[in-house]
């Protein structure tokens, strides 16, 4: 742990050298973040509900989404590009230390501009749950933070998969896009809203009805048991194996070579 | 046992053929056919603790492989490596806290900061003790002259005094080895000697065993007393760079300025070309002694001037490959 | 002029060569304008009227702009021109006896060509043959697929010289994160690629309705699908030539300037 935050100070410290582009970039990163809000803006202004659920329905599953991802995005970068570092053959020097490699990967890359999209998330969550008609108790304040965990656990996930495509090859990377933007697009509604094939996959294969829609479920009052506050927590079988299967990259990277 | 003690590793690797034509892309694709490339094969070497060794041969011919299967990053598909009763892609994080890599096309300081908090961050990696991290931080910085250039952003120091920073950071933790692949690429005059001055101090004080690729022949002259020269996976050549001298290094150039004509054949003149005045000649010492050649020569011309070129070792690497076609 | 050609022949055919990149690029393409359709399905599964745009039109128009994607979308960065422009090698392009102008014109049109010509046709035949009520809808008649050819054609060089002139901006701002990425993503939400211009708020459609943005990918595809009449298609192809002419005199006049400058500063 005491590593990781040196890597955050050095990064902190390098970024701090452009502090202008640093700015601008900040400013820039928030404008982009505003198209897809002023998408679902749009689209409510148009209708009413999208089949039950209210605009701040949709925000608050929009925004724990985002929030994970980019929360990874900004701590977890270099696991988000580890294909560069495949490419450049920088990987190499990660082994030639004596630590751990996932937290040498973490800590290659910190975004700290992208820190502009996790405030921009949590302004949105808070404008949401400011505007839903819901009774809070105990069990759903944990829920919610429960969903925002999972979600962070799951992008990481998602993340740590899409580096381990780069141990078998590196061409067409661009796919990761599906998983990580694409999920993120298809999450950004309750799940809910599609046809049975998508709910199937976004609730077993890539898992982002655990964090946003089951759990959205029980804050909503739409379901009562108990079982679905604790739903996110599947994210964490989901990230084990995808570390199990990068350590695997590993040993296959040492043997094979690049 | 010696200190590092390699046997018969061999590694293969395996590369996808691409496939032309329309749908190459996709037939590759569904039925991927491959190359294998032995990239080394039945290598063996032993180095004592201390020593110095180049490992040269041409691009292509297992010298990365090698550095890299020695410093734990690869395993070999066979045979057996044993480093200070370690096996480097077993003991891989016991085993690389002992030794210091410098590639020299590739940076592990960080661009944008200066390099002392590079170092830092080296520290807390190979968790270093404070005391011992300040000692050797200021035996760096004094063997190196580093004193004026740690507070400088890294990219804006010369790419000598970057090698230098570089260098140190390989060394900050004390490892017992050094790996140093093209340590004075792009240099120049005065950097390559320091950076050659320093090696072979460290070498010295502290006893660090140093394997050094190169395609620069001076850094090997400087530095290593002992070659192992690669080439197509296999060993060459391994020995002192005296009797690769002996045994390869037999012709010379005489280059002779005259007005006269001459035309000699002997089975020891190699070659020999006129131009203008100038008349060059390459003879093989094995057959004559230079003396005479030049006893007999000016028996029958008369010389303005001689200038006798013996080779450097660049062409005799080259004339090596040559001769065992690599 | 041949030299360009040169240019945008390099380029489209080195585009050609990252197959694996088309492959990707096509899976993305399918899987958003699933999630697209998807999504504005289920909003009009769930409420009876007030559709800004009909149902299948609205499809087939989505598809469309998947379909043509690599072609429409305005946040499109040439690593090769932002590098030379970041380290100060511009000045040696004006050694050479070429137009800067229209030199990355042809780079950044050869690229783009090369990357629609592998994506196309994959995303129209997979949209083809969707099931109802998410399949693509090809038939038009004459009138409006020859007015949509021309608008597409025009909206492919509108978009070049949009793309062109940020580029030209970032020889003055020499970064290309702050103002141009704002001008980009600004760009690309009132071009109506995130989300169709009938589904904004009717001022700025309005707005929309003046700026060259629309004319890259909303105009030609809702022309295609009918939502458009003639006769506004008609202006619409009249405005897309005006924008063009507007485009290429500011960037010109800019990168000259932009030229001027970085001769001065000695590069």
């Amino acid at each position: 742990m005491s590593l990781y935050l040196k890597y955050l100070s050095m990064h902190l410290k390098s970024e701090l050298q452009y502090k202008m582009s640093f700015i601008l970039s900040f400013i820039s990163q928030f404008f982009t973040f505003f198209g897809y809000y002023f998408t679902i803006l749009c689209l409510f202004n148009k209708f009413s509900n999208i089949k039950g659920f209210t605009v701040y329905e949709v925000l608050l599953t929009f925004s724990i989404v985002t929030f994970g991802c980019s929360f990874c995005e900004v701590f977890f970068r270099g696991m988000d590009q580890f294909d560069k570092l495949i490419v450049e053959g920088n990987f190499d020097r990660l082994l030639l230390r004596p630590r751990n490699i996932i937290l040498q990967v973490f800590g290659e890359e910190i975004n700290y501009v992208k820190l502009s999209r996790v405030l921009q998330s949590l302004v949105i969550l808070v404008i949401a749950l400011l505007n839903l008609n819901v009774e809070w108790n105990i069990y759903k304040v944990l829920t919610l933070l429960l969903m925002m965990l999972g979600s962070i656990t799951l992008f990481l996930s998602l993340f740590t998969i899409a580096a381990t495509y780069c141990f078998i090859t590196v061409k067409g990377l661009e796919i990761r896009h599906v998983l990580t933007d694409g999920g993120k697009h298809l999450a950004q509604y309750p799940i809910g809203i599609f046809r049975k094939g998508f709910v199937l996959v976004l609730t077993y294969i890539v898992p982002f009805g655990f964090v946003n829609y089951y759990p959205l479920l029980y804050i909503l009052g739409r379901v009562e048991k108990k079982v679905y506050i604790f739903s996110p927590i599947t994210t964490i079988l989901y990230l084990i194996v995808s570390l199990l299967l990068f350590y695997k990259g590993v040993k296959k990277y040492s043997s094979v070579g690049s | 046992m010696s200190f590092i003690e390699v046997k018969h590793i061999n590694k293969t690797f395996k590369v996808p053929i691409r496939e032309d034509g329309k749908f190459g892309a996709m037939k590759s694709f569904f039925n991927r056919k491959y190359r294998y490339i032995n990239a080394i094969q039945d290598i063996s070497f032993s180095i004592k603790k201390g020593e110095i060794v180049g490992y040269i041969g041409p691009n292509g011919a297992g010298k990365s492989t090698t550095i890299k299967i020695l410093s734990g990053i690869l395993t070999p598909d066979s045979g057996s490596v044993c480093i200070d009763k370690m096996t480097p892609w077993i003991d891989r994080k016991k085993y690389v806290s002992e030794i210091g890599v410098v590639f020299g096309q590739r940076s592990q300081l960080w661009w944008d900061i200066p390099a002392i908090d590079s170092f830092n961050l080296l520290k807390d990696i190979y968790k270093i003790s404070d005391e011992e991290y300040e000692k050797t931080l200021n035996e760096l910085i004094e063997l190196l002259n580093l004193k004026d250039i740690m507070n400088i952003p890294v990219r804006q120091l010369s790419l000598g005094n970057r090698m230098k920073c570089e260098i140190a950071a390989s060394l900050i933790h004390k490892p017992k080895i050094l790996f140093l692949d093209e340590p004075t690429i792009g240099l120049d005059a005065v950097s390559k000697k320091a950076v050659r001055d320093f090696i072979k101090r460290i070498n010295k004080t502290n006893n660090v065993t140093v394997i050094l690729t190169t395609h620069d022949m001076s850094d090997i002259e400087a530095l290593a007393k002992r070659i192992i020269l690669i080439g197509k996976g296999s060993i060459l050549y391994d020995g002192t760079i005296g009797k690769l001298k002996k045994n390869y290094d037999y012709l010379r150039k005489v280059k002779i300025t005259t007005k006269d004509n001459i035309e000699i054949k002997r089975d020891y003149i190699i070659n020999q070309v006129k131009i203008k005045d100038e008349i060059e000649f390459v003879i093989d010492i094995r057959k004559v002694e230079l003396s005479d050649f030049i006893k007999a020569i000016s028996s029958k011309i008369s010389i303005i001037d001689i200038e006798i070129i013996s080779n450097d070792i660049d062409d005799l690497i080259v004339r090596l490959y040559e001769e065992y076609k690599i | 002029m041949k030299s360009y050609l040169s240019y945008f022949n390099l380029k489209f055919k080195t585009g050609l060569q990252y197959r694996a990149a088309a492959y990707a690029g096509i899976a993305t393409q399918l899987f958003f304008g699933i999630i697209y359709t998807s999504v504005y399905i289920a909003f009009y599964e769930s409420n009876a009227s007030n559709y800004p745009m009909e149902l299948n039109k609205l499809i087939s128009f989505l598809w469309l702009n998947q379909a043509f994607f690599s072609l429409m979308y305005l946040w499109h960065k040439d690593k090769d021109i932002l590098a030379i422009i970041k380290n100060g090698n511009i000045a040696y392009e004006l050694c050479r006896p070429q137009d800067l102008y229209l030199m990355w014109a042809s780079k950044i049109l050869g690229e783009r060509l090369s990357m629609v010509t592998l994506r196309f046709l994959p995303v129209l035949i997979f949209a083809l043959l969707l099931p109802f009520p998410y399949k693509l809808i090809l038939k038009t008649s004459i009138p409006f697929f020859l007015l949509s050819i021309i608008a597409l054609v025009l909206s492919t060089f509108l978009s070049t010289f949009l793309i062109l002139l940020c580029h030209i901006i970032c020889m003055f701002t020499l970064d290309e994160k702050g103002i141009v990425n704002i001008f980009m993503v600004t760009a690309d939400i009132l071009s109506g690629l995130v989300i169709p211009i009938p589904f904004f708020p009717s001022f700025l459609q309005k707005i929309s309705n003046i700026l060259p943005f629309r004319y890259v990918s909303d105009f030609p595809f809702r022309l295609y699908v009918g939502d458009i009449n003639i006769r506004e298609g008609i202006i619409g192809i009249i405005i897309q030539l005006i924008w063009i002419i507007i485009l290429v005199i500011i960037g010109r006049i800019l990168s000259k300037r932009a030229l001027r400058k970085a001769v001065i500063q000695g590069g």
